[in-house]
């Protein structure tokens, strides 16, 4: 074949002179991935179909030498429709004509004579042009002419624009500006369904990885799943829950709202900007913990408390993690602190109330239950609307024998806090207990109880098992993300 | 219908020097417009050579737009102000396309779509005739009552509505509104138009030298309203016998400009991030242009109506 006898050819001058210049005036195509193309002698390209427009736009990325070796497969009834037409398509793109109507057996019999000849192909294997934007599913055409010809390139292009420059359905086009997106040559062996849906799937990444970056006008709300880790002091549930945020960050965006609020991307610690909420908390907490008795530790750690249940609605404002892992949670720790004040008063009925006036889901709770003449502060936090915090979706619950926390406490050389004695947190532990059980059983968060005991990784393993065989509509969306 | 503003040219040698060009051919009446031809010339051959150059990604994207304006002055300034002018309808459109393309509209905003496209040369020519009550009306009056009516032409589909015509209006008001402001300004004075661009893209480039016009960030305005001033000053006091307009308006105006871009510039680049524009890679009609005109934005209605409202007054 001669190429300059070709180029001088009318048809390679109207699509240089006339097709191209209009194409780029009046749309406007932006090309990526030519150089994928470029350099190739034979090969099929494979694009989705969703306007008129797209045979256009892949005759204006072929080479020139190209022009006239390159035929697109097109169904004849169709165009037959009207004469001009055909005879038009047939002048400008030579096209390999598919008879559905068939008197022909076989379909790709005219797709290999040009193959034969060396020529190359362009498929639409979506068969029609689809739904504006929607890629349908793939004939196998494409796969059988894979199998067939092994060594010869298949091209996945992805066309965008074309939809909305040109939709199916419209008797006009609108000046829009259309991609084409060419993938890498790709040469495939295997059995003909196979090599199909890996084409479509690669178009179709294409596709997600160029809407990714697309304006969306209504995005779909984050879901952000928390999870809390409870235990005494000295149970290790500050570890834990720093090692299962770092494990679950390699799959997620995780904040870890503990002493300090720290965020985990990519499976390590990422810089991000402090909340103002944050360094207050700070101070109290600090307060708290050099308290000298339990009446003057009740106050600190109760506004910390509170305090770091806003830090939750801070971070999931600021910050848009996808999980948020607690070290305690100010609800739950609240109800169980309750117990070691008012030890006598403390049954599970009366939890259950503690939990649900807290939560802000005390609809069945009347104003004159005797919940709150024994516990007066509700009524004051119920005043001040403070009564909303946080419930967590899912509870661990890290349980370790008083005695061993006091003596990992020692261990640490810091000065002991108020309630770190054993007799006190026996009775915390039995409070955390009695709130999990409640928190299980009445408002159905999914709990689970872990051994301390053990070390730290074997804790956290355990811990994103249990969490596995939670169910619930966030942590579902969790374990999503994690694939 | 036509007004009689033209009297502000007669403080505009350049202008006067426009009409007289005789038998088609191009005469070269002054120093004004040797500058002006240079400018053109600089222009053409920078953008042209941008890639040999080793221009910046971000400066080099600019150059295109630029030079649009560039030629739109020079025909404006040899030919005659009704072509120059649609040099920028051209211009518009691109613009228009590019946002249009960039937002998330539905498949049955196409007759919206296209009634803001008709809206372009429907401003323009109002311009062209110096009709200025209509131009002032033209995209606010009837361009955004038939928009809202066309879309309801693309479809029964109701939802998302509203959103549809905020955006097309958005782009339309910004792209095609602003834009026209500045032709309308050549028409009082070509050098007035040179001036403001001229002086916008001064701030450009110091904005461009502090990192600022890559992001929305309001720290960085301080800055880029004060360290162009005095450069905006010089430019002003250089150029105040070609614009035609007194020394104290364009002093004001050169304080101005600044403040403006920086606004202006803040606002759209967080427009942009919203539309998904990556500045550090802008693909050809994924909002080069929009980023090359971010700054005229709101530099040339307000420098405009401070203008029309002075030069009236006096």
């Amino acid at each position: 074949m001669d190429f300059r006898s070709d180029l001088f050819s009318l048809p390679v001058l109207i699509h240089v002179l006339v097709i191209r210049p209009l194409l780029k005036l009046v749309f406007g195509v932006s090309v990526e991935g030519r150089e994928n193309l470029a350099e190739l002698e034979r090969f099929v390209l494979v694009a989705n179909h969703n306007s008129h427009l797209d045979v256009f736009l892949l005759f204006h990325i072929l080479p020139l030498r190209q022009l006239r070796r390159t035929h697109p497969v097109a169904a004849y009834e169709y165009f037959a429709r009207s004469k001009i037409l055909l005879r038009l398509v047939s002048f400008l793109f030579q096209p390999v004509w598919i008879v559905r109507e068939g008197r022909e057996k076989d379909p790709l019999k005219g797709m290999r004579e040009r193959l034969e000849q060396g020529h190359n192909l362009v498929i639409f294997p979506e068969g029609t042009r689809g739904e504006a934007g929607k890629i349908a599913s793939f004939k196998t055409g494409v796969g059988q002419l894979a199998v067939e010809y092994p060594a010869l390139p298949i091209v996945p292009v992805y066309l965008v624009g074309p939809e909305r420059a040109f939709p199916k359905a419209s008797s006009f086009p609108v000046p829009l500006w259309n991609r084409v997106i060419v993938g890498p040559p790709l040469l495939f062996t295997g059995k003909k369904k196979e090599i199909t849906t890996a084409l479509a799937r690669m178009i179709w990444e294409l596709a997600e990885s160029e809407a990714a970056s697309r304006h969306k006008r209504i995005r779909r709300p984050r879901v952000v799943t928390t999870l809390a880790v409870l235990g005494i002091d000295g149970s290790g549930k500050s570890t834990l829950a720093m090692g299962l945020a770092r494990r679950l960050s390699r799959d997620a965006r995780i904040c870890l709202i503990s002493d300090e609020v720290v965020f985990f991307e990519g499976g390590s610690q990422r810089e991000v900007q402090l909340l103002l909420m944050e360094r207050l908390r700070e101070a109290i907490g600090r307060r708290a913990k050099t308290a000298g008795s339990l009446k003057s530790y009740k106050i600190p750690k109760l506004t910390e408390l509170l305090l770091r249940d806003r830090i939750v609605e801070e971070v999931r404002r600021w910050y848009a993690p996808d999980a948020i892992v607690m070290d305690g949670a100010p609800l739950l720790n609240i109800t169980a602190w309750a117990r070691l004040y008012r030890d006598e008063d403390f049954d599970e009925s009366i939890c259950a109330s503690i939990l649900r006036i807290l939560a802000g889901r005390d609809d069945e709770i009347g104003k004159g239950d005797p919940v709150f003449d024994t516990f007066p502060e509700l009524v004051t936090l119920k005043r001040f609307y403070l009564a909303r915090l946080e419930l967590p979706d899912a509870v661990l619950f890290l349980d370790v024998d008083p005695a061993v926390s006091m003596g990992r406490i020692r261990s640490r050389g810091d000065k002991q806090q108020v309630h770190e004695t054993e007799e006190k947190l026996r009775r915390l532990r039995e409070g955390y207990r009695l709130v999990c059980k409640v928190a299980n059983r009445d408002l159905q968060v999914p709990t689970q109880t872990l051994d301390g005991h053990l070390g730290i990784q074997a804790v956290v393993d355990h811990a994103l098992h249990a969490l596995e065989g939670m169910s619930g509509p966030k942590l579902d969306h969790l374990r999503e993300l994690g694939g | 219908m036509i007004s009689g503003k033209k009297l502000v040219l007669e403080f505009s040698v350049s202008q006067n020097a426009s009409e007289k060009v005789t038998g088609g051919a191009i005469v070269i009446r002054d120093a004004s417009q040797t500058t002006l031809l240079v400018l053109l010339v600089v222009l053409s051959v920078s953008a042209l050579l941008r890639r040999r150059l080793g221009i910046p990604f971000t400066v080099a994207i600019y150059l295109p737009y630029l030079w649009i304006f560039a030629l739109a002055f020079t025909v404006t300034e040899f030919v005659s102000f009704e072509i120059g002018i649609w040099i920028l309808v051209a211009l518009c459109f691109l613009a228009l396309r590019e946002y249009f393309t960039l937002v998330d509209l539905r498949i049955q905003d196409r007759w919206g779509m296209l009634a803001a496209y008709l809206a372009i040369p429907f401003m323009f020519y109002f311009i062209s005739i110096d009709w200025y009550g209509m131009f002032i009306i033209s995209i606010p009056i009837w361009a955004f009552l038939v928009v809202p009516f066309a879309i309801t032409l693309g479809g029964r589909e109701a939802e998302g509505s509203v959103l549809s015509i905020g955006a097309i209006d958005v782009g339309l008001f910004l792209l095609v509104y602003c834009i026209g402001h500045i032709g309308y300004l050549t028409f009082y004075s070509t050098w007035m138009a040179v001036f403001l661009v001229t002086a916008v893209v001064v701030c450009d480039l110091f904005a461009y030298v502090l990192k600022s016009r890559e992001r929305a960030a309001l720290p960085g305005i301080a800055l880029q309203i004060l360290i162009p001033a005095p450069v905006t000053i010089i430019l002003a006091l250089a150029l105040a016998p070609w614009t035609g307009i007194p020394l104290r308006h364009l002093m004001i105006l050169a304080l101005l400009i600044p403040f403006l871009v920086a606004i202006g510039c803040h606002t759209i680049t967080h427009l942009e991030t919203d539309l998904g524009i990556d500045r550090s890679r802008i693909p050809s009609g994924h909002g080069r242009i929009l980023n090359s005109l971010k700054s005229f934005l709101y530099a040339a209605p307000v420098a405009f109506h401070y203008l029309r409202y002075n030069l009236d007054a006096w």
